[in-house]
């Protein structure tokens, strides 16, 4: 069970189909994304995949207006740590909501965007 | 454990240069040498520390390659990369290679060379110290992990705009008075708060530049470094990491890798933040300053960017803060800016710094900070 979500690539797979994937551990309760080992609260290696709504609220953004080689077409794009409502994190690319409603706090949810054949981490309106 | 003590330093002008990254960094080496006052054969191994050679300069394998243009091909090299914290990294081996009683003189330093690329191959190659899975994808890029430190510091404190251009400011007035500074000039609050947002809410002058340059140290075994009359003492030296993930971070207003990074180091000392005169920290950001004033234990949570404001962390302040210039102003040639640092606190603590001098410093210290918080060294320095 642990194999199929210890890697990038099913978190990556069963994202692209819309479902967001995370790792609670049989020990703690730890939620982690992405998977990994050892529970960085308890130091176990007990992972039990877990399905998590997708729901969210902003922790922190910006507005990214110098982007990387290649990416020169995107800007301006908005990213953003989110909150989910299981209660752990993750960064993604924030669309569909205007720069100037990101504010801490707003409720946003999570959805794949495909740029030039790779699956990203999005989320748009709640 | 030895003790280890710097006994020759040197660095290259800091701006564009048309030569290679081991050629700087030979450059700096042998002022620092010469600086020590020894034979170049009484070098021992040589800690390099090089970030984006691979993609800049289709350069690998530079270790051997920095000791062959400094004419000494021979002895053991090691490269380094812990991305913007690079030489600090090497100096703390190095420091451990002494200490540890395996040589009594080691070279320690870095390089980098990223002028001669364009800004959005070098915004891609800098980007490669991110999360390749996640955070790559997403379009992260650095002053996007800062501005997201930024935004969580503003929300939990208050911290300003303003306060964050007082940074820059200030940094600009102490790099006028370093003739190795890549920037010269003092600007206004005025010309950072007009400045284009890169990744709201940094904008251009909140952001240190790209830049070429090398830096160098000559460190010895207290026996060695007893006949030099201008040695200074490694009092401590720590390395602390924290997740890779930005989402992982679980308060993102700090960066927890400071403060434990600080707390080895003051402990192996026998310091405190109190202690400390002069101080070069790791400003590629001008948040990334008020929080490390704020991690390093210098003033409260909170109350960094308040700081900066007030002009404590100026040079006649309460706490001088990046002497040099900082990366802001000094620049920031990834690869070699620990070891500059370093070279910095050196010269101020022998009183050498002329007209960036902070009077009577004793005990210096400096804080390097790599990638998106995950590494961060912190080491102390004194005269005695």
């Amino acid at each position: 069970m642990t194999e199929q979500v210890i890697n990038l690539k099913s978190f990556f797979e069963e994202a692209r189909a819309g479902r967001l994937t995370g790792i609670r551990c049989g020990r703690c309760g730890e939620l982690a994304i992405p998977p990994k080992e050892f529970c960085t609260a308890c130091q176990q290696r007990d992972w039990q995949p877990v399905v998590l709504a997708g729901t969210g609220t902003v922790v922190s953004f910006t507005v990214i207006r110098v982007a990387p080689r290649g990416r020169g077409g995107e800007v301006p794009y908005a990213i953003a740590v989110v909150k989910l409502a299981e209660g752990v994190s993750l960064l993604g690319r924030v669309v569909d909501i205007p720069f100037e409603a990101l504010r801490a706090g707003l409720p946003v949810r999570f959805r794949p965007l495909q740029i030039e054949g790779q699956t990203l981490v999005g989320f748009g309106p709640a | 454990m030895r003790r280890v003590a710097v006994i020759g330093v040197g660095v290259t002008k800091f701006g564009k240069h048309d030569r290679t990254s081991a050629e700087l960094f030979a450059d700096a080496a042998a002022d620092a040498i010469t600086d020590a006052g020894i034979a170049a054969s009484a070098i021992q191994a040589l800690y390099f520390g090089n970030v984006t050679g691979g993609e800049t300069e289709r350069q690998l394998h530079m270790g051997p390659l920095a000791a062959t243009r400094l004419g000494l091909p021979t002895i053991p090299t090691t490269r380094f990369e812990n991305a913007c914290a690079t030489s600090h990294a090497a100096f703390r081996h190095a420091v451990m290679e002494i200490a540890s009683g395996v040589s009594d003189v080691v070279l320690v330093g870095g390089a980098e060379r990223v002028l001669h690329v364009p800004t959005e191959s070098a915004t891609e190659f800098f980007a490669y110290c991110s999360d390749a899975s996640i955070e790559q994808p997403a379009g992260l890029t650095f002053p996007g992990v800062f501005a997201l430190i930024a935004r969580a510091h503003m929300d939990k404190y208050g911290t300003t705009e303003e306060q964050m251009a007082h940074v820059a400011v200030k940094n600009h007035r102490h790099g006028k008075l370093n003739p190795k500074a890549q920037f010269q000039k003092e600007i206004t609050l005025d010309t950072v708060l007009k400045s284009a947002y890169v990744a709201d809410p940094l904008k251009l002058f909140d952001c240190c530049p790209f830049t070429d340059g090398g830096a160098a140290l000559v460190l010895a075994s207290e026996e060695v470094a007893r006949r030099h009359r201008r040695a200074i003492w490694v009092l401590g030296t720590q390395a602390a990491s924290d997740t890779m993930f930005v989402h992982e971070k679980r308060d993102l207003s700090r960066v927890t890798a400071t403060e434990r990074a600080a707390q080895g180091a003051y402990r192996q000392a026998g310091k405190a933040p109190t202690d400390v005169n002069v101080v070069e920290l790791h400003d590629c950001f001008t948040i990334a300053e008020i929080v490390a004033t704020e991690g390093l234990g210098f003033f409260e949570p909170g109350t960094g960017g308040l700081a900066a404001e007030k002009g404590w962390t100026s040079l006649g302040g309460r706490l001088p803060v990046n002497p040099s210039g900082g990366l802001k102003a000094k620049g920031h040639p990834i690869g070699a800016t620990g070891a500059a640092q370093i070279v910095e606190i050196v010269t101020q603590l022998r009183g050498e710094a002329g007209p960036r001098q902070v009077d009577g410093a004793r005990t210096g210290l400096t804080h390097t900070l790599g990638g998106n918080t995950a590494t961060v060294l912190v080491s102390l320095f004194g005269r005695d």
